[in-house]
Formats: C-alpha cells, sequence, structure tokens
C-alpha cells in the first residue's frame, strides 16, 4: 500500500485525507463554535479545595473580542505583533490567548515557572512588546523588561471571573495568609481593567474584522518555544492553518468519541503547552466541550475536587500523571465513572501504566506522538480501531511518517530510522534560526530525531531518541526499552538508562534506579533484565538513587544522570558484569 | 514518695470547692455551638463517597473499636497502677476512678476537629466517633466494671447521660450531613464552609485552652505530678499505641492517624458529666473530676503537638511528581 499500510486502520468513519478545514485561521473556528455553542459552559476552573468558577462560550467570545480590541486600540498593537502570555492554566487564559489571536497578533506561550533568564531569552527572542503575566510571578518582571521590547504589561490573578465573594476569600488568602501576592513595581494593567477599555473601545465602534484583514491561513498564529535537544530553545513558527489543520486532524481521528458538546475534558497538563494547547483548548473549543482547568496538578491530590464535582468524560495526560493518579487512594477507590478515554502523549506511556489505567477506570487510553514543531500531533493510536499498546500509534490523517536512513531513505519496515513526517501542522520554520529551520525541515519533512520502526500494520514505535542511543559493540541499545523493561519490575518506581565507556565493548549499558521496595538488590534487577532482555542490553552496572533528575517537562535527563550524588546512593556491580554481547 | 508540700496535698486531697465548675453553661453552649458550626464547615469538604471508602475496608472502623474500648481502659488502669497508687488512699480512689473513666469514655468530636487538621480520613473519623459514642452505653461501664469496680464507692451505680450521647451524635452528624448537602449543591459555597470550619477549629482550640486555665488555675498548682503525668499520659500513650497498631496492621497513614487520634482523644466534656450525674452528692467529686478536667486541657496541648507532626508525616507522603511538560 505505497508505503502506508496504516491506512486500512483507520476506524469506521474516519476519513484518511480531511476534506476543507474548516475554518482557515483560529478566530474563524473560534467563532463558529462561540456561535453554535453559546449558553454551553466552555471553562470551569477548579481549585484544590473545590472553588471554582466558570465561562460560557458566550463569555468567551466577548471577552476574547474586547482584549483583541485593548491589544490593537488601546496597546497599540499591529497584526503580527507578538503578545507573550505567562499564565498557568485559569480562566483568564484562553480569553487572553483567543483574544492575541482575535487582533491578528501572535501568541507566544511562556512556561509561568520559567526563571528571569529564561524569560529574558524568550521574551528578547521573540520581540514581544507586549505581556499578559500571572501576578503571582510578576516580580521577576525588574529583572526582565528591560533587555525586551515589552512596553505594555497586563496582570492576571488566578482568582479572576470567579464570584465575587469567592475571588475575595483566594485573593484574601494569597495575600495575608500565604503570602504569594508580591507588590509588582513595573507598571501594569490588571486584565479586568484592560478588558473595560477594550469593551468601552470596542462599544464606539471598533471593527474587529478590520483586524484580521491581512490575515490568513499562512499567517503566523503562535511561536511555540521548544526547548529542543541543543540547548538553545527556539520558537516553532505556527500559522494558523497548522492549528487549525492539526485540530481537526485530531477530531476526524478521534471520530465518535468525542461527541459535540457532550464531552467535559479534564485539563491537567498546563495549557502554554502545545499538547494541552491544541488538544484540550482547541480541539475541545471547536466541538463544544466543557474544559475543566486545573491550575496545577501538583500533588495530584489536587485534582481530587475536579474529579467529584464534574462528570470529567476525557482525560489528557503524560505518563507521570496517569501513573500518578494511579498511586492515589482516591482515585482507585472511585475511579472517575463518567470517563470515556484518555489520551496519553509527551513522553513514552508505559505498557504497565496504560494496562492498570484500563483496569482501573474501565475505559481505553491511547498514546499519541507529536512535536511542538508539529502543532503537535502526528500519530495516535485510532480510538474505535486496534490500540497496540507501546506504540505510538499510526499517522492522523493527512499525515505521511516514514522511518528513514541516515542518507534520507526510507529504511524497510521493522527496521529502526529517524521518523520524519509531512503534512498540514508541520511548522514554518524556527523563529529567525533558518539554519536550524533547513536541518530539521526538508523538503517538507519535519526530521524529529527520534528513532522509530513501523510495523507491518503501519503502527509506528519509538525505539529512542537519535543521540541517546547506547552501542554495545556494534549493536544498538535503546535506553527506552531497558528503562522500560527494569520499571516493569515490582518494586521499582523508576529507572534511567545510558552508555558508558567499556573497554571491551566501546559502551556499555548502566541503569540508575529508584525502589519502593529497598529490599530489592542490583542483582534482582539484573536477572529480570537478563529474563526480558538479549544479553548485551543488559546494565553492566546498576546503581541507586533516591531520585532521578529530571525535566520541566518530567522526562529523566539522561545527561545528567552520570553526575555522582552524595549521601543516599550505593553501587553496585551486578553479576552479569563479565558477559558478551549476544 | 514525696509531695510537694502539705498545704497543697491537702488542697488536692478535698478537691476544688463544692461550687467549683469545670465549664459554665454559658461556655458550655459556647462549645456546643463552635462544634456545630465546625462540622458544618468540615461536613462541606466530603461526599457520599468518603464514607463509602471508609466503609469498604472497614478495618479502620474494627481497629478503632478495639483500640478505644480494649486499648484505652487498659492503659488508664496501667497509669493507675503505675502512678495513682502511690498518692493517699483516700485521694487514690476517686482520683483512679476518674482516670478509669476517661480511659472507657468514647473519642469526642474534638477528635474529628484535629483529625481534620493532621489531613487524617475525616469520614473514617466521623464514622469512628459515632460508633464508639454508641457502643459506650455498653461497653463504658463494662470497662468500669471490669477495672474500677474496687475504687467505686458504696452503692453508687455508673449512670450514662444519654442526653450527652444524643447531642455528641446531633452536633456532630446533623452539620456533617447539612454541609454535604450544600457542597453537593455548590462547590464553592462548601469550599468557603470548609474554610470557616478551619478557622472556626483554630478559634475552638484556643478557646478550649484559654477559658479553661483562669478557671481551673488553682487545680494547676496544688496538683500532685503523677495527676498530671496521668492526664498528659493518657491521651499521648492512647494516641501512639493506637497509632502504632494501626501502622502494624499496615493500615494506610492517612487512616492511621485517624485511628491514633480518635483514640487517644476522648470525649471529656462526657466524663464530665458522667461524674457529676452519678457521683453529684459525693464528698470525693472533686476529686473524681479531677483527672477529667485536667485531661481536657492537656489533651488539645498534646493533640496539637501530635497534629503538627502528622501534617509533616503527611506532607512528606504526598506524591511528588515533576512538573508535567
Amino acid at each position: 500500500m505505497d508505503g502506508r499500510p496504516w491506512l486500512a486502520q483507520y476506524p469506521e468513519g474516519t476519513r484518511p485525507q480531511l476534506p476543507e478545514l474548516p475554518a482557515e485561521t483560529l478566530p474563524e473556528l473560534l467563532r463558529q463554535s462561540s456561535a453554535t455553542y453559546a449558553d454551553a459552559i466552555a471553562f470551569t476552573q477548579c481549585m484544590p479545595n473545590g472553588m471554582n468558577g466558570s465561562l460560557r462560550y458566550r463569555d468567551v467570545d466577548r471577552l476574547s473580542d474586547d482584549f483583541a480590541v485593548y491589544l490593537r486600540e488601546v496597546v497599540g498593537l499591529s497584526a503580527g505583533d507578538r503578545v507573550a502570555v505567562q499564565v498557568p492554566n485559569c480562566l483568564s487564559y484562553p480569553i487572553v490567548a483567543f483574544g492575541v489571536f482575535k487582533a491578528g497578533c501572535v501568541l507566544v506561550n511562556t512556561n509561568p515557572m520559567y526563571t528571569a533568564s529564561e524569560m529574558t531569552h524568550q521574551f528578547a527572542d521573540s520581540g514581544a512588546k507586549a505581556l499578559v503575566i500571572i501576578d503571582l510571578f510578576a516580580d521577576r518582571l525588574p529583572a526582565v523588561l528591560p533587555t525586551t521590547s515589552i512596553e505594555t504589561v497586563v496582570t492576571v490573578s488566578i482568582s479572576a471571573f470567579f464570584p465575587r465573594t469567592v475571588a475575595a476569600i483566594i485573593h484574601a488568602t494569597q495575600r495575608y495568609w500565604s503570602r504569594t501576592l508580591p507588590r509588582i513595581t513595573v507598571e501594569h494593567t490588571p486584565l479586568r481593567d484592560a478588558l473595560a477599555e477594550g469593551r468601552q473601545r470596542r462599544e464606539t465602534g471598533a471593527d474587529l474584522e478590520a483586524y484580521l484583514a491581512d490575515v490568513d491561513g499562512e499567517a503566523l498564529a503562535a511561536l511555540q518555544y521548544t526547548g529542543g535537544t541543543t540547548g538553545v530553545s527556539k520558537g516553532a513558527m505556527l500559522s494558523h492553518r497548522n492549528l487549525v489543520a492539526n485540530t481537526s486532524q485530531i477530531l476526524e481521528m478521534t471520530g465518535s468519541h468525542v461527541r459535540p458538546g457532550e464531552e467535559t475534558v479534564l485539563t491537567a497538563l498546563p495549557l502554554y503547552h502545545v499538547f494541552a494547547f491544541t488538544l484540550n483548548l482547541l480541539a475541545f473549543y471547536t466541538v463544544g466541550g466543557r474544559n475543566v482547568l486545573v491550575p496545577s496538578p501538583r500533588p495530584p491530590s489536587n485534582l481530587k475536587r475536579a474529579f467529584e464535582n464534574y462528570p470529567i468524560t476525557w482525560l489528557t495526560g503524560v505518563n507521570t500523571l496517569f501513573n500518578a493518579l494511579l498511586s492515589e487512594r482516591w482515585f482507585l477507590e472511585h475511579p472517575p465513572g463518567r470517563l470515556r478515554a484518555s489520551a496519553a502523549g509527551g513522553m513514552a506511556l508505559h505498557g504497565s501504566v496504560a494496562q492498570r489505567w484500563r483496569e482501573v477506570t474501565g475505559t481505553p487510553i491511547v498514546e499519541g506522538y507529536g512535536l511542538t514543531e508539529s502543532s503537535p500531533v502526528l500519530t495516535f493510536n485510532p480510538l474505535g480501531g486496534t490500540v497496540k499498546d507501546g506504540t505510538i500509534g499510526i499517522p492522523i490523517p493527512s499525515t505521511e511518517v516514514r522511518c528513514v536512513a541516515d542518507d534520507g531513505r526510507p529504511v524497510p519496515p521493522g527496521e529502526p530510522g529517524e521518523l520524519v513526517a509531512r503534512g498540514p501542522q508541520i511548522m514554518q520554520g524556527y523563529w529567525q534560526w533558518p539554519d536550524e529551520t533547513a536541518e530539521t525541515v526538508r523538503d517538507g519533512w519535519l526530521h524529529t530525531g527520534d528513532i522509530a520502526e513501523m510495523d507491518p500494520d503501519g503502527y509506528f514505535r519509538i525505539v529512542d531518541r537519535k543521540k541517546d542511543m547506547v552501542v554495545v559493540s556494534g549493536f544498538n541499545v535503546f535506553p527506552n526499552e531497558v528503562e522500560g523493561c527494569i520499571a516493569a519490575m515490582p518494586g521499582v518506581r523508576e529507572a534511567g538508562v545510558v552508555g558508558v565507556a567499556d573497554p571491551k565493548t566501546g559502551e556499555s549499558v548502566q541503569a540508575y534506579v529508584v525502589v519502593d521496595d529497598p529490599a530489592l538488590t542490583a542483582a534482582d534487577i539484573i536477572a529480570h533484565a537478563r529474563e526480558h532482555l538479549a544479553a548485551y542490553k543488559v546494565p553492566r552496572v546498576i546503581e541507586f538513587r533516591d531520585e532521578l533528575p529530571k525535566s520541566l517537562v518530567g522526562k529523566i535527563l539522561r545527561k545528567d544522570l552520570r553526575v555522582p550524588v552524595g549521601a543516599g546512593a550505593a553501587s553496585a556491580v551486578g553479576p552479569g558484569a563479565g558477559s558478551e554481547p549476544a | 514518695m514525696t509531695l510537694s508540700g502539705l498545704v497543697p496535698l491537702t488542697l488536692a486531697v478535698q478537691g476544688p470547692p463544692p461550687d467549683h465548675e469545670v465549664v459554665t453553661d454559658f461556655e458550655q453552649v459556647v462549645l456546643v455551638a463552635l462544634v456545630f458550626v465546625i462540622m458544618f464547615g468540615l461536613g462541606a469538604g466530603l461526599t457520599p463517597r468518603d464514607f463509602l471508602s471508609a466503609l469498604r475496608r472497614p478495618w479502620g472502623l474494627v481497629i478503632g473499636f478495639v483500640t478505644q474500648f480494649g486499648i484505652m481502659p487498659f492503659l488508664a488502669f496501667l497509669l493507675v497502677l503505675g502512678l495513682v497508687l502511690q498518692l493517699p488512699p483516700e485521694f487514690a480512689a476517686p482520683v483512679a476512678l476518674g482516670t478509669l473513666l476517661m480511659g472507657s469514655v468514647p473519642a469526642g468530636t474534638t477528635s474529628n476537629i484535629f483529625t481534620f487538621f493532621s489531613k487524617g480520613n475525616l469520614a473514617l473519623s466521623v464514622l469512628m466517633t459515632t460508633n464508639s459514642t454508641l457502643w459506650a452505653l455498653l461497653m463504658t461501664p463494662l470497662a468500669l466494671y471490669l477495672y474500677g469496680t474496687r475504687f467505686m464507692p458504696e452503692g453508687s451505680e455508673l449512670q450514662i447521660p444519654l442526653i450527652n450521647i444524643v447531642v455528641t451524635l446531633v452536633t456532630l452528624l446533623v452539620p456533617v450531613a447539612v454541609g454535604m448537602v450544600i457542597r453537593r449543591y455548590s462547590p464553592n459555597v462548601g469550599a468557603v464552609l470548609e474554610l470557616m470550619g478551619g478557622f472556626f477549629g483554630l478559634f475552638f482550640i484556643v478557646f478550649l485552652m484559654a477559658t479553661w486555665v483562669p478557671r481551673n488555675w488553682v487545680l494547676l498548682a496544688v496538683t500532685p505530678w503523677q495527676v498530671y503525668a496521668v492526664a498528659i499520659f493518657l491521651g499521648l500513650f492512647g494516641i501512639s499505641i493506637a497509632y502504632a497498631i494501626a501502622r502494624s496492621i499496615k493500615l494506610h497513614p492517612v487512616n492511621a492517624r485517624t485511628v491514633g487520634l480518635e483514640t487517644g482523644i476522648q470525649n471529656g466534656p462526657l466524663a464530665i458529666a458522667i461524674v457529676l450525674l452519678t457521683f453529684s452528692d459525693s464528698p470525693l467529686l472533686g476529686s473524681l473530676l479531677l483527672v477529667p478536667a485536667l485531661y481536657s486541657l492537656f489533651i488539645v496541648i498534646v493533640a496539637t503537638f501530635v497534629t503538627v507532626h502528622f501534617r509533616r508525616a503527611n506532607l512528606s507522603e504526598e506524591q511528588r511528581i515533576p512538573s508535567l511538560l
């Protein structure tokens, strides 16, 4: 089937090629939905203690219009100007993000946890002229603003759009009890005032349509920064069409599992990240879903009230989140009864976690795959089709995926090669990084840097990152496989695997393990690995750690694993230390 | 055996003056009202699921029953043997009886408040208090019969004031139920009530100490150290032993903390009411009240320290996950 065996795997009703997109730009897409579902609740923000506020589609539409007018008329921005948004999951987020799109401006999503230097880099690199920031972290601004082009600062409160009394209580608690509200010394406008000004201008005749006169599908919608692998954070240029297309592709893929106007999705992942941004925010807004926004899922007990108080039908998450929920007693004793399906991405979903999730909730969980550079979704396991654990599924409609060798030629099915992808969701390039762009997007193919294999049915399996591969006597060992094997062992919480120099084999495998069961020995782990892995993949050395270094993304930082830690670490040389690769 | 001077000893043996009240009627009303308001707020944080979970694993309830009516009276008996019997016999008997009674009464509502602050299992706590309060009608006299017969004055018969049992249950269950219903219909109002419940809970603890001390300071000044020790250890050991037992049978730490607090924190007002009802004419009334009154003060202090400790433990047990994405 011309190298696309997955075409036969699409579930009933999923078209392999998208028909015409429902809208050219995001504002068009959002307005359609706002009109269709005007009276439905679009967003509910749920605090850990159950305090909450909600916005209807009509409110979101009106308030984001106000914000668009504010940006254009009051701040004086033009189409294409960048607006940085540094806000956690809260009701203000969709208003601000949609307002930026409606103003014809470019959204620069920024992690609220960023340090001053990370903020400075991102704001300066994007050339943002305005910043919307959560008041909790606005004390970092004096150190940041002078080296950026930001002239306007809008502040957002976590309790904005809550019922008045509740908002007052939250505000008082932040100010006088937890004392988390810093004094903001830079000039700023509270979002409330900004919206009021925008509204006033709108009522006196601002022309919202004019803002989008020059904005078409190719226009830049968002600069989504990605750490990438080289260290320097770069802005992936996502156009309106990229995001509209990916939204449509996702909905085409999920088919009848996402019912228009009937879903309640729990958004525990941050919206500033492209995964939740496209999947939760855009896709579920498009179909009239209700987004339950949780400002922070840490600790996971923060999600208890959201699960108790709302009929959650969909959940998106990363392996860490699903695993964490499966360790919470309240979740295990009363798994969400209305849940229909869960989608995992961001990092590999462990087979054991997927299996337990299905057992506990009685609902499917499917893993997908994508990059910031692809808006983000490229592949997904088909709900309503064959779900293969341990794979990232099949390419979503209108997407081509291949595994290629270093020379760029496709490898035969079943052989590992770099995963490359083509489709309407692939970014326009890296903002002001033409060299990196040329290297990453070649002839329309996005080179992901991930090594994958395709099975005969067209399902892809990520083997590892290209750069993390360990070569033992000429055999390729992918740390993910070894980590997964060790992590599946009872009593092991997690494992990280790296290659270390070895006089005999060039490199050998070393594992760093965090255990729940202190009785577990290195010999036990090696014996377990021997049972499941080819000999050359079995770690030579097991080192026990109290915890593993993780990135902001929650991924294990393999490069930091080799750094020895002081107290608490014990190392052991396994009995397999003399064996040769098979 | 040495006691600190003759005058205090005489005072202590006589106990407080006959018109002495451990708490005034006004304070009593305030306390009941406070408990009502607090439980209303704490109830607003509960769902039927929480109770289902607690019932689905009845081990907490079972072990709570055992520690409540098995361990606590026995602990009180040991304290009597080890400490109270060192005192002059005429003084020792009523104090011993007060101690045994304190060990044999059920858990009080205060335990629910401390369970809340300790991040324990509030639903389990409410069920345990209800359970032990009902069982008290049978078990409290039984325990006293078992350990205390020889200290009982001739011809007196233990009387459990039903009204106190009813008040305890009503001030516990009614507000919790109403709170749950409100929260069901408005999570926002529920959350605000819960916050207020916590606030009043803190006030309640301070109020208990602040009203107790000025009224009873004479007691503090003249009480022999053995009685102090009994009043403190009964609560402290009760909480610790019950917690250790619950942990040893692999109860979840949250539930073990709940069992500990439920067991160690007794219904002080009920014990006092039983004394007043049963021995109102006795010349030994003051001495009988000594341990229940002192216990009521020190349990608040002990439980506060335990709560601080439990909260820390709870915090360190929270799952730490990296920031996601």
